[in-house]
């Protein structure tokens, strides 16, 4: 069968189920459909930081980011999109506080380096060049690279809904994916509170409910969801262009294009599929903007929320095939989901037609945790 | 405009504060808040909206809406119709979405 007539189904409508359908559908595929239980991007996506990074420490996850980027660069032209996806590239600054961060840094900016990411080391003088608020007591060094940036989740995700529906693809949402049908090792279709639909390759893109949509089609994907909680500021004049984030003070913090900070943490929590709002996130987000970049403690909260990442146990995704055939998976982001789904959508379409892989395909398999630990552990994530 | 005068409540009459709006020297009375005072001296337009700049005046008066934003002694975004009035403040119509500190 020509994999280009292939029924497929992908479940989640976030970006990176958004980015698929337009893929597939821009490639030839003629038969595509996106159930969401929800809205578009109403999950992990449209709760997101809204950050792009290039500034990683495994090679691949660099060079996925920098496509990426490329991709966000152009997105309105390539996607033919009448609107404006608000990429903003006013860089992101990774602050350090000790010198383990120091030296990772430093390797990771040569690594960097090395793949054309235009990255830097910086001291905290530097740092402060900057961001002028930034307060540098306890900030051992600092890295920045200028075209990192952040972009609007809702209208990014609505740019690849627009240009997919125009190629052919049929979105339901407010549909749930109540069972995966398998029969013969392979898959025959999904059940959903709207009817079956059969298919030849289902793709799930489910985010933070995607290890539930596996077990429906009998595959196990070793990732838990974890909620992570996020505030908006009122807004104010513009006065910090790049994203600030640390590792080791456990933040990230941009100012929008409309004048708020959007800010979070990445505190440890058991799995589950809550996306609560605590007091305790509040307080110490609120203690660690002010103390890395105090003229914030005027600002006034506005709301938070939370969403869930989907952490896999090296912080790398897992894009490709599964033992069930015609199951693929793209899924544990491990929070950074959104910058990358240009390329995610890319792989996803290369697997299903069978085409040359242009990224090492085997480093972000589901096999790649069968037995031995696993080499390049993501260590820069919040 | 206040008001005096009441068939059945009675005001009794309450110490004069002096505080700056833009500039100029205004008085309120103890018990005002910075918008009922500001209102009291006529000035009627408290803000501008944001993207078309025209007049924004005294509208939820609870503290819930932006449309009586104000920089109060240097601080952004003061909801000035449930802030009591005190003497001295420096009160100034607000440029845009407010500033923090310097920056």
């Amino acid at each position: 069968m020509n994999p280009k007539e292939a029924r497929i189904v992908i479940i989640g409508g976030g970006i990176s189920g958004a980015s698929i359908a337009y893929h597939l559908a821009e490639a030839g595929c003629t038969d595509v459909t996106l159930i969401e239980k929800g809205y578009l991007a109403s999950g992990a996506t449209g709760r997101c930081g809204a950050g792009v990074r290039q500034q990683w420490g495994t090679r691949l996850n660099c060079q996925m980011a920098k496509e990426s980027v490329a991709f966000f660069e152009r997105a309105e032209e390539i996607l033919g999109y009448d609107g404006d996806v608000e990429f903003k590239q006013a860089g992101y600054l990774i602050v350090g506080t000790n010198e383990e961060e120091d030296a990772r840094f430093a390797e990771n900016v040569a690594l960097q380096q090395a793949l054309d990411i235009p990255a830097e080391h910086l001291t905290p003088k530097q740092a402060k060049r900057l961001i002028p608020h930034l307060n540098t007591e306890g900030v051992t060094s600092a890295t920045f690279c200028p075209t990192d940036g952040h972009l609007n989740p809702f209208l990014m995700t609505d740019a690849f809904y627009h240009a997919a529906s125009e190629r052919g693809v049929r979105f339901k949402t407010y549909t749930k994916v109540t069972d995966v049908r398998v029969k013969d090792g392979r898959v025959a279709g999904v059940e959903t509170t709207a009817g079956d639909y059969p298919a030849d390759v289902i793709i799930n893109a489910a985010g933070g409910h995607a290890q539930l949509v596996g077990q429906m089609a009998g595959v196990e994907i070793p990732v838990q969801s974890q909620n992570r909680e996020i505030l908006v500021t009122e807004p104010i004049e513009k006065i910090q262009d790049p994203m600030v984030i640390s590792f080791s003070r456990n933040i990230y913090c941009q100012q929008t294009p409309h004048g708020s900070f959007v800010m979070g943490r990445g505190d440890n929590r058991p799995s589950g599929y809550t996306t609560e709002s605590s007091w305790q996130f509040l307080e110490a987000m609120a203690q660690t903007a002010v103390t890395l970049l105090p003229p914030l403690k005027d600002l006034r909260v506005v709301r938070q929320w939370g969403g869930l990442y989907n952490l896999s146990p090296d912080r790398q995704p897992i894009i490709g095939g599964t033992e069930v055939e015609g199951f693929y998976i793209a899924c544990g982001y491990s929070g950074h989901g959104f910058m990358l789904a240009p390329v995610t959508g890319r792989l996803m379409k290369e697997i299903v037609l069978g085409e040359k892989p242009s990224l090492p395909l085997e480093e972000l398999s589901l096999e790649r945790f069968d037995g031995e630990d696993t080499e390049a552990y993501e260590q820069s994530v919040v | 405009m206040r008001i005096r005068e009441h068939p059945i409540l009675r005001f009794k009459e309450r110490s004069k504060i002096a505080f700056t709006f833009d500039g100029r020297t205004l008085y309120g009375e103890a018990g005002d808040t910075i918008a009922g005072a500001l209102h009291a001296n006529g000035v009627k337009e408290l803000s501008r909206s944001l993207h078309l700049h025209r007049p924004r005046g005294f509208y939820c008066a609870i503290g819930n809406c932006a449309s009586c934003h104000m920089t109060v002694d240097g601080e952004a975004n003061v909801r000035t119709c449930i802030t009591p009035l005190k003497a001295g403040m420096v009160v100034k119509t607000q440029q845009g979405k407010g500033r923090v500190d310097g920056y």
